[in-house]
């Protein structure tokens, strides 16, 4: 596929095949526009920082290395996402075998710094975000992993179900069912405290 | 509208508390969910864990990032060189890339180890028959083995054969 039909997909993968004609600058293009949501993405599947950080290196590493190869037969979105979500799954599931449930129990030392309404937010207040957000956060990571997934991209990258379903490599009513399912969990899991 | 819990149409309500409808399904949603306890109680709950969901921010990305990742891609570029330098000696059967590496690391030793600069007298010429005829060694040594291997893999699977 040409350039001229690649920009009729979609804009990075034009970018992308002039990455494959050996221009370094739309590399960096890609780069700029996707390190945050990739890396935002791995971090909350992952829920760690520098792993999810040298996750979403090795994402773009691959990429780089595959350009040669880049036929846009998908949005780049979609095919970066799914580079990104196969990685992390993976490290998701040798982690598991590794250290079992123990890194559940340890999720606040890796909070990201607060960004509020309230400027100045009391120390009861601090203290009940700290630990409604250590709820969600287990709630999401005691998510099946493909469930888990789906809602990140669903919630936070605002993905369509066509989508997220290239990405995880399943239909688009299977995504339905995958996201119906972990929000029901959600409900569940979150109704204590006080949301539902 | 029809009953999105009647009809398992759930995205529906998952698609409603996302704001992601268009103004005409929201309304006709919001009329049915006015009439309707299960798909108010559903569509609310789902808007709660929406809202709740939106609390958990990811950290910023650390500023050496790219330059880390830059780091990366010339190591690769690096060991790419050196993968098309290996790639030859990968192709071969073990039985014959064993032998050659080791006798072109036994030749290099051996190169090094003879070659005394300060002994040799500095004959331009002569020194350019040595090692021209060193060269030429080293590759009947080479192709000797590889004939060698293949004789010898030819043997074996002669012998397994029979």
């Amino acid at each position: 596929m040409g350039v001229a039909a690649a920009a009729t997909l979609d804009l990075d993968a034009e970018l992308m095949l002039r990455v494959k004609d050996g221009d370094a600058a739309s590399f960096g293009v890609l780069l700029e526009k996707h390190r945050v949501p990739v890396t935002r993405f791995v971090y909350r599947l992952v829920q760690e920082q520098a792993v999810s950080e040298e996750l979403a290196q090795e994402v773009f590493l691959r990429v780089y290395r595959s350009r040669s190869s880049y036929e846009p037969t998908a949005k780049f979105k979609t095919w970066l996402f799914r580079i990104a979500s196969h990685l992390a799954l993976n490290w998701l599931r040798d982690e598991k075998h590794e250290r079992g449930q123990e890194r559940l129990d340890d999720l606040s030392t890796d909070l990201p710094a607060r960004q509020i309404t309230d400027r100045r937010p009391s120390v009861e207040q601090e203290l009940l975000y700290e630990v409604k957000l250590k709820e969600i956060r287990r709630a999401v990571a005691e998510l099946p992993d493909k469930q888990r997934a789906a809602v990140l991209m669903h919630k936070y990258e605002e993905m369509e179900y066509t989508q997220i379903a290239k990405v995880l490599g399943c239909s688009e009513s299977a995504v339905k069912s995958l996201l119906f399912r972990a929000y029901v969990t959600l409900r569940a899991r979150l109704a204590h405290m006080g949301i539902t | 509208m029809n009953c999105p819990i009647k009809t398992r149409n759930l995205e529906l309500l998952v698609d409603f508390a996302a704001g992601g409808l268009n103004p005409e399904t929201a309304s006709a949603l919001e009329r049915h969910l006015a009439g309707c306890d299960a798909c108010r109680s559903m569509a609310a709950d789902q808007t709660a864990v929406w809202k709740a969901l939106d609390a958990w921010e990811a950290p910023p990305v650390s500023p050496g990032f790219d330059r880390r990742l830059y780091r990366r891609i010339d190591e690769v570029a690096r060991f790419s060189w050196w993968e098309r330098l290996t790639r030859a000696f990968r192709r071969m059967p073990l039985s014959q890339a064993v032998p050659l590496t080791a006798s072109a690391g036994l030749l290099l030793m051996a190169g090094l180890l003879l070659h005394r600069p300060g002994r040799i007298p500095p004959v331009a010429s002569r020194g350019e028959v040595v090692r021209a005829n060193q060269v030429e060694r080293t590759l009947d040594d080479l192709e000797l083995l590889r004939q060698f291997g293949t004789a010898d893999s030819k043997e074996s699977a002669h012998s397994d054969a029979m």
